[in-house]
């Protein structure tokens, strides 16, 4: 079964150059994937428009089979039940923890919003306002706040870009208990591939607005002809302690 | 292309309709006049071409620069210091100098003749003193530079004090060390970096010179705005007048193209520096002479431009309290201040709900039409009437001629035009405000909100509104400012049963009973005042 089913996609501004050009790609249900690229390699773009924050010049995207926009048809973002943590996570300044968590709800709201207080360990701040948290914390209640809505996919932007490398390998991994234990179908997209080796399933490389490869991430290390791989590989060389610990953890 | 027609039944949807709908009703003024162009000129436009045409240009002209360089002497100097040096009630100086805008400059032009003319006050207090002086000429155009420039300056002090104010310390120091003097400092980097506040403080002073007719006609200067009066009231000429009007608003947007070539593509912007480092603007103190000097330079625009106008307006209001306090005076003020409280709701609502639908729309370059509604502060308030009254006749002639219904009566009299051409002429003020605050706000919070099922004005309602509400706020008052102030417009285009303070202020002076005029001005100044307070403590709440 298919959570994500993405088909010729493409995006410019101004009519200019293609951001997103002619993506194609799918990703299985249960899945973490990883869309990995440098800074303008127009990952962003396209988990917009996965979202429906943008809208395509062309191709088609599916989320659960079912058609989300197309040439003649775009669904409302309000309707694709989507979730989405951006990178600086957009708390809602003026709500509270318990406020921003259980602002899409409509019912269950307390039942709901304890539970997830409890699973990302924030059962004491439910009364905090976003700028009284950590970093970390902050990131967490965004995801609680995404999670909410029981959504068909999680998106994840840039999730550990601004945090430091100490907190980054806690926060990595607790983020991946998090979306195992709920099982959702998660997408996010990180410049840093050791982002992706430690916790994701499978890996799509983009560049120039292209998706240049998919694979597992068992597979990543396979058969390599993409020199901009190549290159990322010598890079990753010499992190090899913290790759063999990422692959081992997998 | 200017629209991408493939994704045209996608895209489209009701908030491109609505904005295009809004933008060409607000803008049917500035249609009408530009028609009306096309109907050839009126019967007195040869008179006036050959008698008058070249005083209106060059009067128009030489207030334009005279006011344009003093307000900008005025104001850089004084937000500079207010700035960067510490004194004693600083902060009450730095609203002082705020304190002009309460005062509209017409009333300010009476005051000044009161002090200054023959038998004034000025000269009267001399002459019990044994000293004998000259009157001193005030209703010239120097006297009327004097006065604008005196009255208009805090829009060139508001914006330059702002940016002052963000320079961090370590821009000083670093020019210091690079061994630069302290004039170098200011007029070289400064003065460029703070140009685009200091060129859109001088456009606002060149469309407030332009829009003046009060001033202008006390003193007896022909401009182009008293000849568009003349020309349509004594000369009963309404295609000329539009004629007229047309060649102010070609003289507006030139002046438009010079500030936008003046500013220029270079970046004034300064980075924000770590946010572990203190990035405050540290304040010398003054001492000594130069404390003398610098004191002196804040003290002249506040003595001029509001402390003495305020007295002579005290002294006139106390000679005619008992005739002129009165019943009617206090619902001058309550139509003034209705007038100006419903139309800064609209204002703001309107203001809003176009940021909104720029925001909402699919085909962003239909968006230049919210551009289009908002050219009203860039169009003196008498052609906007004129071109009310151009629209209103050709409306009452269609139904007349047609459908044989007489509508006249409808527009003439009616509150509801005069309020509509208000908010064209002043939606631009809540328009820019709100917008600068609404691009402040992070795009992802929204963005959050749809994802979470918001749709697009609960969204608006639970998370932009909360946030942007003083911002809103500001804007109303701001707006409420101006409609309370204006008075060309509301001549043209007042129902006979309504007035304002600034109206009857204004017709007591014409009529050299300027003496009564103090009253209603007192009120209008009061009530102004109050709101330019509030402001400022809004801001200075914001601030801390």
């Amino acid at each position: 079964m298919k959570i994500l089913e993405i088909e010729n996609l493409s995006k410019s501004f101004d009519s200019k150059f293609e951001v997103v050009s002619g993506c194609t790609f799918n990703i299985e249900s249960g899945n973490i994937c990883a869309i990995v690229g440098e800074s303008g390699s127009g990952k962003t773009t396209l988990f917009r428009l996965i979202a429906g924050l943008e809208r395509p010049d062309r191709g088609t995207i599916k989320i659960n089979g079912t058609l989300m926009s197309s040439d003649k048809f775009i669904k409302d973002v309000k309707d694709r039940n989507v979730g989405l943590v951006f990178q600086d996570f957009s708390l809602f300044p003026h709500l509270t923890v318990k406020e921003n968590i259980e602002f899409g709800l409509k019912k269950n709201k307390n039942e709901k919003v304890e539970k997830l207080l409890e699973t990302i360990k924030m059962e004491n701040f439910p009364n905090r306002y976003p700028h009284e948290l950590s970093g970390g914390q902050q990131q967490r209640v965004s995801l609680a706040r995404s999670l909410a809505l029981d959504p068909e996919l999680l998106l994840l932007d840039e999730p550990f870009s601004s945090l430091d490398t100490q907190l980054k390998s806690k926060i990595r991994q607790e983020i991946r208990d998090i979306i195992k234990k709920i099982g959702i179908s998660s997408v996010f997209i990180t410049h840093d591939i050791l982002d992706a080796l430690e916790i994701a399933d499978e890996i799509i490389f983009m560049d120039n607005g292209k998706i240049i490869r998919q694979c597992l991430i068992e597979d990543v290390f396979k058969e390599i002809k993409d020199e901009k791989i190549q290159n990322n590989m010598v890079e990753l060389k010499r992190n090899a302690e913290l790759i063999l610990n990422a692959l081992k953890n997998k | 292309m200017f629209l991408n027609l493939k994704h045209f039944k996608r895209d489209f949807n009701k908030w491109t309709l609505l904005i295009v709908a809004i933008s060409l009703f607000l803008a049917i003024p500035v249609f009408s006049i530009l028609i009306s162009l096309f109907r050839g000129s009126g019967e007195m436009w040869e008179h006036i071409t050959s008698y008058f045409l070249f005083d209106y240009i060059k009067n128009s002209t030489v207030l334009i620069i005279g006011t344009g360089l003093l307000t900008f002497i005025i104001g850089t100097s004084a937000a500079w210091i207010v700035s960067r040096y510490s004194f004693r009630f600083r902060k009450i100086i730095e609203w002082l100098l705020f304190m002009p805008l309460a005062i509209p400059s017409y009333i300010v032009a009476y005051s000044y003749v009161g002090l200054f003319g023959n038998g004034g006050t000025f000269i009267n207090i001399f002459s019990n003193l044994g000293i004998t002086i000259d009157r001193i000429e005030m209703m010239n155009i120097y006297g009327l530079i004097w006065v604008l420039s005196f009255s208009l300056y805090p829009y060139v002090y508001a914006g330059t004090r702002t940016i002052f104010q963000s320079f961090p310390s370590q821009l000083k120091h670093t020019a210091y060390l690079l061994g630069v003097s302290k004039r170098k400092y200011f007029f070289s980097i400064a003065l460029p970096l703070a140009s685009p506040a200091i060129i859109g403080g001088l456009f606002l002073v060149f469309m407030e010179v332009l829009n003046d007719y009060g001033a202008a006609k006390y003193y007896g200067i022909s401009t182009f705005t008293t000849g568009i009066f003349r020309t349509w009231t004594a000369l009963e000429d309404l295609q000329s007048s539009i004629y007229l009007s047309a060649i102010l608003v070609i003289l507006v947007f030139l002046l438009v193209l010079i500030v936008k070539w003046l500013k220029g593509r270079r970046s004034y912007s300064l980075k924000k520096t770590n946010t572990n480092q203190k990035n405050k603007n540290y304040r010398s103190e003054l001492k000594g002479l130069k404390k003398i000097t610098y004191l002196s330079i804040v003290f002249v625009p506040i003595i001029f431009g509001f402390i003495l106008p305020l007295i002579q307006l005290l002294i006139w209001g106390i000679q005619t309290f008992d005739s002129m306090f009165n019943s009617d005076l206090i619902s001058l003020a309550y139509q003034s201040l209705m007038l100006g409280l419903s139309t800064a709701m609209i204002v703001v609502f309107l203001a809003l709900l176009l940021i909104y639908l720029s925001k909402w729309n699919y085909f962003k370059p239909l968006n230049v039409f919210s551009k289009v509604a908002t050219l009203g502060y860039v169009i003196p308030g008498a052609i906007i009437g004129v071109g009310i009254i151009r629209t209103s006749k050709s409306l009452t002639d269609l139904f007349s001629f047609h459908y044989d219904i007489e509508i006249g009566h409808l527009i003439y009299n009616s509150l509801l035009v005069l309020i509509y051409a208000y908010v064209f002429r002043f939606i631009a003020v809540a328009f820019n405000s709100i917008e600068g605050n609404t691009l402040k706000l992070n795009e992802n919070l929204s963005e959050s909100s749809y994802l979470l099922g918001y749709g697009k004005i609960k969204t608006f309602f639970k998370i932009d509104f909360p946030l942007l509400k003083n911002a809103l706020l500001s804007s109303f008052i701001l707006v409420l400012i101006d409609v309370m102030k204006e008075l060309p417009l509301t001549l043209i285009l007042k129902p006979y049963d309504i007035s304002t303070l600034a109206v009857r202020a204004y017709e007591y002076a014409e009529d050299e009973r300027v003496g009564e005029a103090a009253l209603p001005a007192l009120f209008l100044i009061f009530l102004i005042g109050s709101m330019i307070s509030i402001l400022n403590y809004r801001l200075r709440v914001n601030k801390d």
